[in-house]
């Protein structure tokens, strides 16, 4: 018996040091990849314009619960603001679109394995993100908000008691604000829209934290919320992101979306998307056209 | 991979480690008392409630937990029943568990030969009694692998904690990975986090294995 113990153990300790020569090596290759131009890797982490091109379609990830922005409609389609724009590109690169349903926290993932060619699920640039992907000229402004029950307003972080929790979903960047800059704020995290919205609905936290558009949607959608702050932290942009090297298909996508902004594509798409929820007023607000931020 | 972001996260996987293990021993322990109660149940095959015992089985057995917890944690405040997070957790783990652990405690009570019981009955013990000296420890000592198994499929299964906003070690993982894109690192973490958690309950599960079943095995 004495014997088989000491089998197991050294069992188990090959394991776990056989785990992580593995995965340090996995480190190590995609280091490689991304320092080299050699065709192999680069097929490996993403498709050029040309290659998309040839095969016919393209991959496009994008939210299926973010309404109006990426989600799916009643009849099974994927339709929002982001969408919109995703058909067009679709259309002027003459490819089929596949689309691919992501998560907030699964995003950057999605470009650096290659799952997808872009991501266009609302996207917020950041510095951070910026470091592992590139991103697009912006087609819309956003900051972050907060919504709370009509009657328990939040309008000012410092109401937020020591026992009371916050719901932010994972990997957007209300949380990294939150964690950043008041780690004291409890936050009660969920992995999908749905079910911080559900969560939310419940009476689960005291507020939640997003983006501004989103908790405007919210409060407009569900009654007995209101937004008590509508701008918290920096103002802002969305913008389409590339895996990090993939030069051809980032200035096709600048190019396009410069040449979009000469008949006012993204107004377009807001008055097909977006009126319905925010109407005319938030409309230059939320809106950039053609990569050009006004300040 | 980096040492120093490694370095980091351990504390936020320790973390992750207690929340895991606190509630999947929870939920274990009345995966346990709920398996046991149904074996004894349906051993016994008492009116009414075997039916039951039976139903609650094949509900459980047959349904995700990820189901099991969305009910819990977002149906049922819908209807007035509003549970912690924790709760939810460990009664969704019980409550699946009881349904495996119920059968693993059967199949041991039914492979005990009905003469063993005729033959303590006509020794003069009580039913009582040849069901405490006779079938349990037999019943026990067969049951061990498949409730062993079972103990660590739950512990596994708390990976759809992340669900229902409990911060466990699939969720820790993830939420690192969506807030800092240092995959690599968070993923090794992941991996060794569990084995850290899992490993010893196989080791010690051998072991308490070879002393139940000696009878079987020797030493």
């Amino acid at each position: 018996m004495k014997n088989n113990l000491l089998k197991k153990i050294v069992a188990g300790l090959l394991t776990v040091t056989l785990t992580g020569a593995f995965l340090s090596g996995c480190g190590k290759t995609t280091d490689v990849d991304n320092g080299t131009s050699n065709a192999e890797a680069k097929t490996a982490g993403y498709r050029t314009l040309d290659e998309i091109k040839e095969s016919g379609y393209i991959n496009i990830g994008v939210f299926s619960d973010k309404s109006p922005f990426g989600y799916v409609d009643e009849n099974g389609e994927y339709a929002g603001y982001d969408v919109y724009f995703a058909e067009q590109i679709g259309k002027d690169l003459g490819v089929d679109i596949n689309y691919v349903s992501t998560e907030a926290a699964n995003r950057i993932e999605y470009l650096q394995t290659g799952k997808v060619d872009i991501i266009l699920a609302n996207f917020t640039v950041t510095e951070e993100r910026a470091q592992e992907v590139d991103f697009a000229l912006p087609y819309m402004n956003v900051a972050l908000g907060v919504v709370s029950p009509e009657d328990a307003v939040i309008t000012d972080l410092s109401q937020i008691g020591a026992d009371d929790e916050v719901i932010v979903i994972s990997g957007t960047t209300a949380e990294t604000y939150l964690t950043k800059n008041y780690p004291d704020i409890k936050l009660q995290k969920y992995d999908a829209y749905a079910e911080a919205k559900t969560a939310f609905e419940n009476g689960n936290g005291v507020a939640w934290a997003n983006d501004n558009t989103e908790v405007i949607a919210f409060a407009i959608e569900n009654e007995g919320f209101e937004v008590g702050i509508s701008s918290l932290g920096s103002a802002d942009t969305i913008a389409p992101a590339v895996t990090k090297g993939n030069d051809s298909l980032l200035q096709w996508l600048n190019d396009e979306i410069e040449s979009l902004g000469a008949d006012n594509f993204f107004h377009k798409d807001y008055e097909a998307t977006l009126l319905d929820t925010y109407g005319k007023d938030y409309e230059d607000t939320l809106v950039v056209e053609g990569g050009k931020v006004e300040e | 991979m980096d040492t120093n972001v490694i370095t980091e996260y351990l504390p936020l996987f320790w973390d992750a480690l207690v929340i895991t293990l606190k509630i999947g021993w929870q939920g274990i322990a009345v995966a346990f008392v709920l398996g046991l109660l149904d074996a004894a149940i349906l051993h016994f095959q008492i009116p009414v409630l075997k039916r039951m015992v039976g139903a609650y089985i094949e509900l459980f057995r047959n349904t995700p937990l990820l189901v099991q917890l969305f009910f819990i944690y977002f149906a049922l405040p819908k209807v007035g029943l509003s549970l912690s997070a924790e709760t939810c957790g460990w009664l969704g783990l019980g409550l699946l568990g009881g349904a495996y652990m119920a059968e693993s405690f059967r199949s041991g009570l039914d492979a005990i030969s009905q003469i063993q019981v005729e033959s303590a009955l006509s020794l003069g013990m009580s039913k009582g009694q040849a069901f405490y000296h006779v079938i349990l420890p037999q019943a026990v000592s067969i049951s061990v692998p498949g409730l062993l198994a079972n103990v660590i499929f739950l512990l596994k299964e708390t990976s759809v904690f992340s669900t229902i906003s409990l911060m466990d070690l699939m969720f820790t993982a993830k939420d690192l990975i969506g807030m800092y894109a240092k995959t690599t690192e968070s993923l090794f973490l992941l991996v060794v986090f569990y084995l850290i958690m899992l490993l010893p309950v196989s080791f010690f599960g051998t072991i308490l294995e070879r002393r139940v079943r000696h009878a079987e095995f020797g030493d």
